[in-house]
């Protein structure tokens, strides 16, 4: 091997331990820096990976004129308060992003006026090992929807403020109430039993009083043997 | 968007995923995997929102072909597959809306190299402004540990072409990095 093919190859796998290649750094000093070198970059690469991209990367700014510069400090004091708003908004863990992505990959179900026999209720319940102690015509849309593996009840509940959404997570703890609000919806997942339970309102439903009036009324049976 | 599973979860399973136990195991290695899944199709995506959608469906797919999946300890590398062919899925059904990233995300000015941590917003914006035929393969290596065979294999590209975008890749960030320039001349061929 040449030095001209080794540093092709070292450029494009830094980690290539290839025996011809090794053979010609045995050989090479100069190529066998350059290989310590592009392996120190290329960790460089393996940390700048491994968070997930941002695009609020930092801009350079030019040099302004001075009431630029206050109106500049004045966008920042504002956008830095937003940023505050948003974080003490955000979904506080990935779970409360999915049960958003979930409701809002059904956006009809919120639409839904009349009542759901209770047949429809008691299969979507069931399917998933979940009772309900729950006036079944306050519940006017019900699904029995694929969530993190497992089967789930999502339903929709009539309140005097508007419609809640309800989704019952028998396999998903968490260990105390967890508000957020994202796309246009608010919520609270809390805990209930050995499961949860998260409540969405997208207008102004008391999901807390909604929640805690599910978590008395939810009951596990024994898991189904096939939930198909 | 119904976010459903086959008509039949549990209607066939392979030898080595028979059970309730064994469905169990897998949901939990899926879900124990799915941090590295959306980080990967984040880098590719360059979107939370489209690659949260890539990696569900990803998931769904996985899961209706679990019995192709023979031994766990190759789980990784089989879903980060799935994931990058339904991204590359994405692309082919519609063509996103593209965002110019030279507008998007400045790379930040020559002061900024000395800190540290400004060096690697550095490269990670210079990584984010690597075409995707750069950036893929790229990312495959250093995020998802595949080989080149592997990756010429999945590209469809020959080893060399997969070994010259590579290089590429590395030669554009180390001269966004404002590192020395990069070893060798690029090579001038790629074929494909």
């Amino acid at each position: 091997m040449i030095c001209e093919d080794a540093r092709l190859l070292i450029g494009a796998d830094p980690e290539c331990a290839a025996p011809e290649l090794e053979e010609h750094l045995r050989g090479c000093a100069e190529c066998a820096a350059l290989r310590e070198e592009m392996r120190r970059f290329n960790a460089d690469i393996r940390r700048a990976l491994q968070e997930p991209p941002d695009l609020q990367l930092p801009r350079h700014v030019p040099a302004a004129p001075r009431w630029r510069e206050w109106a500049l400090a004045a966008s920042v004091v504002l956008a830095s308060l937003a940023a505050i708003a948003v974080w003490l908004l955000r979904p506080t863990d990935t779970l409360a992003h999915e049960v958003v992505m979930h409701v809002r990959g059904e956006p009809d179900s919120w639409l839904s006026t009349h009542n759901v026999n209770v047949g429809a209720i008691d299969h979507s319940l069931r399917r998933s090992g979940v009772a309900l102690d729950f006036a079944s015509d306050r519940i006017v849309y019900a699904q029995s929807c694929w969530f993190r593996g497992h089967y789930v009840p999502h339903l929709v509940v009539e309140t005097a403020q508007g419609p809640a959404t309800v989704l019952i997570l028998r396999h998903v703890q968490v260990k105390a109430p967890d508000y957020f609000h994202e796309s246009g919806m608010s919520g609270v997942i809390v805990p209930a039993g050995d499961g949860s339970i998260a409540v969405l309102e997208r207008g102004s439903a008391q999901v807390k009083d909604l929640a805690g009036e599910l978590r008395q009324e939810v009951h596990w049976l024994p898991e189904p043997k096939d939930p198909s | 968007m119904r976010n459903s599973s086959p008509s039949s979860p549990v209607s066939f399973l392979g030898d080595r995923l028979r059970g309730a136990d064994a469905r169990a195991s897998l949901t939990a290695l899926f879900e124990s995997l799915r941090p590295d899944l959306l980080r990967f199709a984040q880098w590719l995506a360059r979107d939370r929102a489209v690659a949260e959608d890539i990696v569900q469906e990803a998931l769904l797919r996985a899961w209706r072909s679990r019995d192709a999946l023979k031994d766990p300890a190759a789980a990784r590398a089989w879903l980060l597959t799935i994931v990058r062919r339904e991204h590359a899925r994405l692309y082919e059904r519609k063509r996103l809306e593209l965002v110019s990233l030279d507008e998007a995300a400045e790379i930040p000015d020559s002061a900024l190299r000395a800190d540290g941590d400004a060096d690697l917003l550095t490269l990670r914006a210079g990584i984010m402004k690597l075409p995707l035929e750069y950036r893929e393969p790229l990312v495959m290596q250093v995020l998802g540990g595949f080989s080149t065979e592997e990756i010429a294999r999945e590209l469809e590209l020959t080893g060399t072409a997969v070994l010259t975008r590579l290089f590429r890749a590395r030669h554009k960030l180390r001269a966004l990095c404002g590192t020395d320039a990069a070893p060798g001349a690029a090579p001038r061929e790629e074929p494909a």
